[in-house]
């Protein structure tokens, strides 16, 4: 069995190498640079950054250089294993379950848990350190929690019938199959939440046998998507969107009554509407789990860097890192606790931090409902392809 | 005819290799660059179409048709076919306005300020990028939108007209615009170029502005037509911001297909579909080709317009 082994900035440098060979296999001043300073650089989604690093430099006494990528996992594994950008760059961020592919094959490194620049680890609650998204399908521990939601959809309480509060427990059939909402709802045109989504609802139901509605075989998801195929010819779907400027626009504008989306665009969406108009949906049948594990590249162990980037991988689950998440862009994560704590010892007002303890309130009581998700799923191509006869009917 | 021939030169593998050689080291220097840059990249691009991707890896070891019947199998040659059928009704919708229009702009209008207002106006399209001309035709379109709460407020509609935005209406309506001008630019061009003396003389000669419109002036911009079909028919065929954004995921063509496989690295798929595309364009090619010849070979298309 022959498999693409080379990168493509190997490819480049053993090119280069005839030309340089000297020099750049004895001196590298920018690996040097970053070796003697205090510059973490990162690769990831924009979601993991702070909006202004500055507050982290100025409490831990790092710098960040932050790369940013897209949710595309196709852009995130070419730039991991073809461009192989741990050559520059010392942590990556991404949806968990990118490990089960990347750790086994040599590119993330083995989470040294009892590193001393790790103090908050022990503290984390398992929930969210022990998470499967973090660990290998041998158990093997890549990353540490960062930040993390349970996914459900938007909706507008008054159209549904439900109570305006956003407390009730709504059931996705709103979303796939209800008379009150056929022709106003919308939902992504992603295989990966759409499709695993709609696996569940119907393992949930039992209308279709399935073990692992996250990663359905290829008979699993034929069924799951005959059934949204009649979904969709009995016209319940307004649209199927793709981006979450159009998630906010939909809501915004009206045009449906219910979304599958992320939890801020329903704040950008009340942001033109008004305070509380759309609600983010408690379920009845569970939650599209995902969270962001933060990963240090193998590679990263030779630039003599790993203390401070040990030091990067606690901060994630600091309770300064996690106030301001909270605070911009409403996403929970590990120790709560402790950005309330920040929150309220550095002053901030009363509104923000019961707003943080709402998100962990909230959080909590999506604990109690099943969570799933898995974006590097083993028959992800077969459920892809199942995906494109719902898209293409 | 002779005249043409003598353009065209010898024919043949032998006519055409004396006619590249002849023009020195430019010649096979272009052809050299071109097989490196294009050809070499698309020939590696179909046999990658028979590879096979496993857990998000690209397996080398056993090439087979695998992916070209999941193509099959997947509905995705659905949207090869949805992509056709637009494309040839957006081609045929453009071509039946923009000449007209172009034989105006060329032929009838007579202030030059309007032309050079109007020319002006045609390439503001090509300033902007797709997502954001197409965006603002959502609130527009969209069931509460400016066309559907106007129509309710004055009492002529009673439900808003959902079928405006989202559906193939939307995505026609809205490629309309952005695909105008490679219509109109070529053919307007071309009857510039036709003299006056000739539709004068068509008239002398007794003709109906119908006749001289059907025997003289489409005759001759026939070139402009064809190469109006091709820079519009093919960008159309590559099309996928305006289906997306306007068609709302019911009307998925062949660029979101090969957009979705690229997402999930499913290289072998994009190139499938990718190659797909290809033969679909070399068989537009031959259509030029074979209309072209009618009118001289195809490298001298405007010399035909010589008098």
């Amino acid at each position: 069995m022959s498999k693409f082994e080379p990168t493509r900035r190997d490819v480049v440098k053993g090119a280069a190498a005839g030309v340089v060979v000297a020099a750049a296999s004895s001196f590298d001043p920018a690996k040097q640079a970053l070796a003697a300073s205090n510059v973490v650089t990162g690769y990831g989604v924009t979601t993991s950054q702070l909006k202004d690093w500055s507050i982290m430099t100025a409490s831990i006494g790092l710098e960040m250089q932050w790369t940013g990528t897209n949710a595309d996992i196709g852009t995130y594994m070419r730039d991991v294993i073809s461009n192989d950008l741990g050559e520059t760059h010392d942590i990556f961020i991404f949806d968990g379950g990118t490990e089960d592919i990347l750790g086994p094959k040599g590119h993330y490194a083995v989470l040294q848990e009892d590193h001393p620049e790790l103090t908050l680890w022990d503290r984390t609650s398992d929930d969210w350190k022990r998470t499967d998204l973090l660990k290998d399908a041998a158990g093997v521990q890549y990353g540490v929690p960062v930040i993390g939601n349970g996914d459900s959809f938007g909706y507008f309480p008054d159209k549904l019938g439900a109570s305006a509060d956003g407390m009730d427990e709504i059931s996705f059939e709103m979303l796939y199959e209800s008379e009150v909402t056929r022709g106003r709802c919308a939902t992504d045109q992603s295989w990966l939440l759409s499709g695993s989504e709609m696996a569940h609802y119907c393992k949930h139901h039992g209308r279709v046998e399935i073990e692992d509605a996250t990663d359905c075989t290829g008979a699993e998801m034929r069924q799951v998507v005959d059934i949204a195929i009649e979904w969709k010819k009995a016209g319940q779907f307004r649209t199927l969107h793709t981006a979450f400027e159009e998630q906010v626009q939909l809501l915004a504008n009206r045009e449906v009554d219910i979304i599958n989306c992320w939890e801020p665009a329903t704040k950008n969406a009340n942001l033109e509407l008004g305070a509380d108009i759309v609600k983010y949906a408690f379920t009845v049948e569970g939650y599209y789990k995902w969270g962001h594990g933060a990963y240090m590249h193998v590679k990263a162990k030779d630039r003599g860097n790993v203390d401070n980037i040990h030091k990067m991988l606690n901060y994630y689950m600091s309770g300064e890192y996690r106030a301001y998440q909270a605070e911009q862009r409403g996403y929970a994560g590990p120790n709560m606790d402790l950005g309330i704590e920040y929150a309220t010892a550095n002053g901030w007002s009363e509104d923000q931090i019961a707003n943080l303890a709402w998100t962990e309130k909230k959080v909590n009581k999506k604990f109690e409902k099943p969570f799933f998700g898995k974006p590097a799923a083993i028959h992800a191509a077969e459920m892809e392809e199942e995906w494109q006869r719902f898209l293409n009917v | 005819m002779n005249n043409i021939q003598e353009i065209e030169g010898p024919r043949g593998l032998k006519g055409w290799y004396t006619n590249m050689m002849s023009a020195g080291w430019v010649v096979p220097t272009f052809v050299a660059t071109w097989i490196c840059i294009v050809v070499i990249p698309l020939v590696i691009m179909v046999y990658f179409s028979f590879l096979d991707v496993r857990y998000y890896e690209v397996y080398y070891d056993e090439p087979s048709f695998k992916i070209w019947w999941s193509i099959i199998e997947s509905g995705r040659w659905m949207a090869v076919t949805r992509t056709l059928r637009i494309t040839a009704t957006l081609t045929i919708i453009q071509l039946l306005i923009a000449f007209p229009f172009a034989l105006w702009l060329a032929k009838g209008c007579q202030s030059k300020g309007v032309k050079a207002s109007i020319i002006t106006l045609l390439t503001i399209p090509f300033f902007l990028d797709a997502s954001s001309r197409i965006i603002v035709w959502r609130p527009i379109l969209g069931t509460n939108g400016v066309i559907n709460t106007v129509l309710m407020d004055l009492g002529i509609i009673n439900q808003p007209m959902e079928w405006m935005l989202f559906s193939e209406f939307a995505v026609h309506f809205g490629m309309l615009a952005p695909y105008f001008p490679t219509m109109v630019f070529p053919i307007f061009l071309v009857l510039t170029l036709i003299d006056d003396e000739y539709i004068q003389a068509s008239r002398d000669l007794g003709a109906s502005p119908g006749q001289t419109l059907f025997h003289v002036i489409l005759p001759l911009s026939l070139p402009g037509i064809v190469a109006g079909v091709v820079f519009t028919m093919v960008p159309l065929m590559a099309a996928f911001v305006e289906p997306g954004m306007l068609g709302g995921g019911f009307v998925n063509v062949l660029g979101d297909s090969i957009e979705a496989a690229l997402r999930n690295l499913k290289y072998p798929t994009a190139a499938a579909m990718s190659t797909l595309v290809m033969i679909l364009l070399a068989l537009l090619l031959v259509v030029l080709v074979v209309i072209s010849r009618r009118r001289g070979a195809l490298g001298n298309i405007f010399q035909t317009m010589k008098r």
